[in-house]
């Protein structure tokens, strides 16, 4: 089976928000493309590498930028001993052998990057491979999942129009406190009332989104503090470490942070 | 209990006692913190400004809130440094519970002013403790502004105020042992009735109550010399439903701004334009010095027009006029900047990339430190095919240079003053504050720019406004008469286009940029044709593109789409449904364009 290395053995832990993981799965039985939205390290990693897991398909992961070609996507002849040699590219490899193809913050693709997956996510299913002159007819189980953090784009970093609409959209949030204390609890391995502490905190540097801040302190960022407590750095420190210093460079809205915290605690 | 006789009121007690002191941090450089602080704790926004009628009062200052509107005192007498610090964010954190927690204002109906007084402490309490639930670190900030008064035990100031003031420590430290009945009982039955907290009469009834008990103990209570204790916690007048002054309007200020430079403006004094401007660096343009009024417009150029319908140009037929510049305080473009501190650190981070210059991946280079692997196949590929091969097979980044000059073309006609959905700000007021963030940004990166204006009064009349010009900088003299700018008249885009066009095409930059910003679809008073001048402006994006210029557009029309596309093709604009954005998008979309 060529795809075995990206088969996911043990169930990667996954605390749902809500009807996802159903939503998933009903899309996954129609091979519909699927887009995550959602802010940074609020769990769409996470989530497909679960849903790979408990739908039982390899999962192969893309990380999109600027300066990637089709090329990066679909793949290219290489030179070798005898000749050259046609190498295909992770997408083009899962739609061979069936594996759920994540691309991962796909708006930092260009545009002209991004529109080869479009023969693959409407009826026709297939990839031509231009410069192999081969079309290739997607693998029953192929399915493709892209993310997209709605909050970063620029006018001109976005998706096409003719993109977006062969999608259908999960939109992922931070979770409610009580899961996502839970979740911090678990993947830090602190005490859950330390978890609970942090997620209060979290939340109200979400509320400095707009006055100072892009984004709060994301789940992932929680999970590090965390950490660092586990090994015994002091709460004060690692909120300032591993939330207040990596957030924000600006010196007026890292005391409001700090000061913030403060009342938290 | 002893009591002290009503006459012999302590005032020094209640004042704290240092002397005036020098130069402490000003609150208006306070005040962007603060609000980040109440936002961060409540998810409240609120809009912070200075009390009113500051200085030289005998009554100590304290924060004082009229719905969403937070007074603040200039300084806290006798309270500095650190103390200070802590003191401003303790009463923001206290002004925040009421938003947070507070509820309708209570009717003073018949109460007596020392039953009010009382209310409102038991109310201060009440959201306290509500936000120590949800924050319990707020307890550290504000406990030690507890002691000064509510310590002295001293019989002879038992005043009414002084009692207040340890009633005040007792509600927020129910487990401090109290000598005295009236305030353990006060105590007592506000924790008591705390399943009751949501019902306002409960507390109403309490506060009544207690002021009664004072009463009958003959406490006398002086409510206009009474000041709320602890000294971080609100005058009360955002509790109750007293005749109330209306109160202050909601981010008046652009308007405001904008009338009052106008009144100011009227009659151009001679030589007052000279004297605002000379307080800046040197303007290189004479025209600050030319005598010409702001609203004598001169003919400085005939620009030929396309008749779509015709099928042809029709040479020297729009005016091209010019005058001096109208200015405005350059002061007002800081206030700009400064209003939107988030826009400008977003800003400042994008220019500091786009500064850097980004690798580019350059192909098919004949050297490079790395083989470019698409088109070494396609030599191999010829090779074998017995073709000539592209030897031009290596692959090299390099930081991309660079050399541009931007003009930057306003259209400031009258659909700019129409105001953003149901706000008092309008399409223009947003536009030159975005304009004033892109220039300080451009500013920075020492990429060549200028700023022009249009806007029209049928063909003979195509008014052009020089705010700056590309060789001098972004000092006073371009920032007052950015300030300076009046929305007004018609949209001849292709006349104005061609005039910056030609501007651009001088500059002997590697890459040459016009970047249109219009709200709407160009018209003019002499023109029924809806096509006719957008087939214009079609025409002079193209002759653009014949001198070189690059032209781009930023469409604040939601529904400009098709003519939009019409005008300067697909790719080469893009819409900004929202208005507000602006400040935001425009330093975004010139580095997207310029690397
Ligand atoms: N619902 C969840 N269940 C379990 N773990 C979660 C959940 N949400 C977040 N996490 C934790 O948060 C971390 C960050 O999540 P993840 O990497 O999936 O974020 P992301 O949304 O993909 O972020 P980005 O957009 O930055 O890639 C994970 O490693 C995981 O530990
Ligand atoms: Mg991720």
């Amino acid at each position: 089976m060529p795809l075995s290395a990206y088969q996911i053995a043990e169930e990667p832990y996954f605390e749902p928000q809500g009807g996802e993981v159903a939503l998933f799965s009903a899309a996954h039985a129609l091979r519909q493309p699927v887009m995550i939205k959602g802010p940074t390290g609020c769990g769409k990693t996470r989530f497909i590498e679960h849903m790979a897991w408990r739908l039982g398909r390899p999962l192969i992961t893309v990380a999109c930028h600027e300066d990637m070609t089709a090329s990066d996507l679909v793949g290219r002849y290489l030179l070798d001993a005898g000749g050259t040699a046609w190498h295909d590219g992770p997408l083009t490899l899962a739609v061979r052998h069936g594996a759920i193809c994540y691309l991962d913050e796909i708006v930092e693709a260009r545009q002209d990057t991004t529109v080869v997956v479009h023969p693959l996510t409407d009826d026709r299913r297939i990839l031509p491979l231009e410069k192999k002159n081969e079309l290739v007819r997607a693998h029953p189980d192929f399915q493709l999942v892209i993310s997209y953090n709605p909050g970063y784009q620029s006018v001109l970093k976005d998706l096409k129009e003719s993109t977006k609409q062969r999608f259908v959209a999960l939109d992922f949030a931070y979770p409610d406190a009580e899961r996502e204390a839970q979740i911090v609890a678990r993947e830090a391995g602190v005490a859950k009332d330390v978890a609970v502490l942090l997620v209060r905190i979290a939340e109200r540097t979400r509320n400095l989104k707009g006055h100072g801040l892009d984004e709060g302190a994301s789940t992932r960022m929680l999970i590090q503090a965390g950490r660092l407590i586990k090994q015994g750095v002091g709460l004060a420190e690692a909120c300032h470490v591993a939330l207040v210093l990596p957030i924000t460079d600006d010196m007026g809205v890292r005391e409001t942070l700090s000061d913030v915290i403060a009342a938290c605690a | 209990m002893t009591l002290s006789s009503p006459a012999k009121l302590d005032t020094s007690v209640l004042l704290p006692l240092e002397p005036e002191e020098e130069e402490e941090r000003p609150l208006s450089e306070r005040i962007p913190g603060l609000r980040r602080y109440l936002a961060g704790l409540y998810g409240a926004r609120a809009s912070l400004r200075a009390l009113p009628g500051e200085g030289g009062t005998q009554v100590a200052r304290r924060t004082s809130f009229d719905g969403r509107v937070l007074f603040l005192p200039e300084a806290y007498r006798g309270f500095r440094d650190e103390t200070a610090d802590r003191l401003y964010l303790a009463a923001v954190a206290h002004a925040g519970a009421h938003l947070a927690f507070g509820r309708a204002r209570f009717e003073p109906k018949s109460l007596k002013p020392l039953q009010i007084a009382l209310i409102s402490l038991l109310e201060d309490a009440r959201v306290e403790w509500l936000a120590m639930e949800a924050l319990p670190g707020l307890r550290r900030l504000w406990r030690p502004f507890h002691d000064a008064l509510a310590l002295d035990k001293d019989g002879a100031t038992a005043t009414a105020e002084v009692l207040m003031a340890r009633l005040a420590l007792a509600l927020f430290d129910p487990a401090r042992p109290l000598d005295n009945p009236w305030l353990a009982k006060g105590r007592d039955m506000f924790f008591a009735a705390m399943p009751e907290w949501d019902d306002p009469g409960a507390l109403r009834l309490l506060g009544s109550l207690l002021g009664n008990d004072l009463g009958q103990m003959r406490v006398q209570f002086n409510s206009k010399t009474y000041v709320v204790q602890p000294v971080y916690r609100d005058d009360n007048a955002g509790l109750w439903e007293f005749d109330r002054p209306p109160p202050p309007e909601e981010d008046d200020t652009s308007l405001a701004e904008a009338v009052r430079i106008e009144t100011r403006e009227k009659p151009p004094e001679p030589g007052e334009r000279e004297r605002r401007e000379a307080g800046g660096e040197s303007d290189p343009r004479p025209a600050s010095l030319s005598p010409l009024d702001p609203d004598q417009w001169i003919a400085v150029a005939r620009m030929p027009e396309w008749d779509h319908g015709a099928g042809r140009l029709r040479p020297d037929w729009a005016t091209i006029v010019e005058a001096t510049p109208r200015t405005a305080p350059a002061a007002l473009v800081e206030r700009w900047l400064e209003a939107r501190p988030d826009v400008a650190r977003r800003t400042a981070g994008l220019i500091r990339q786009a500064k850097v210059g980004r690798p580019a991946r350059l192909r098919r280079q004949g050297e490079g430190d790395r083989l470019d692997l698409d088109a070494a196949v396609r030599a191999a590929i010829d090779l074998r095919a017995g073709f000539d091969p592209d030897t031009r097979v290596f692959e090299r980044s390099a930081l991309s240079e660079r050399d541009l000059a931007m003009l930057v073309l306003l259209d400031i006609s009258e659909s700019t003053k129409d105001t953003i959905g149901g706000t008092a700000t309008s399409v223009f007021s947003v536009l030159r504050e975005a304009v004033a963030h892109l220039s300080a940004a451009l500013a920075e990166t020492g990429d060549r720019f200028a700023l022009h204006a249009f806007c029209s009064n049928g063909r003979d009349e195509v008014r052009y406004r020089r705010v700056k010009e590309f060789a001098e900088p972004f000092g006073n003299a371009a920032r007052s008469r950015l300030a300076g700018l009046r929305p007004g008249l018609s949209t001849r885009m292709g006349a104005a286009l061609r005039v910056a066009t030609r501007e651009a095409a001088r500059q002997l930059s590697h890459r040459r940029l016009v970047l249109v910003v219009t709200d709407g679809e160009p018209s003019d008073i002499d023109v029924t044709d809806p096509a006719y001048l957008v087939e214009d402006a079609r025409k002079a994006v193209q002759e653009a593109a014949g001198a070189g210029v690059d032209v781009f557009c930023v469409g604040l029309d939601k529904t400009g789409e098709t003519y939009l596309s019409r005008i300067f093709g697909r790719g080469n604009f893009v819409q900004i449904g929202k208005v507000e954005m602006l400040p935001d998008r425009l330093p975004q979309i010139y580095v997207r364009l310029t690397r």
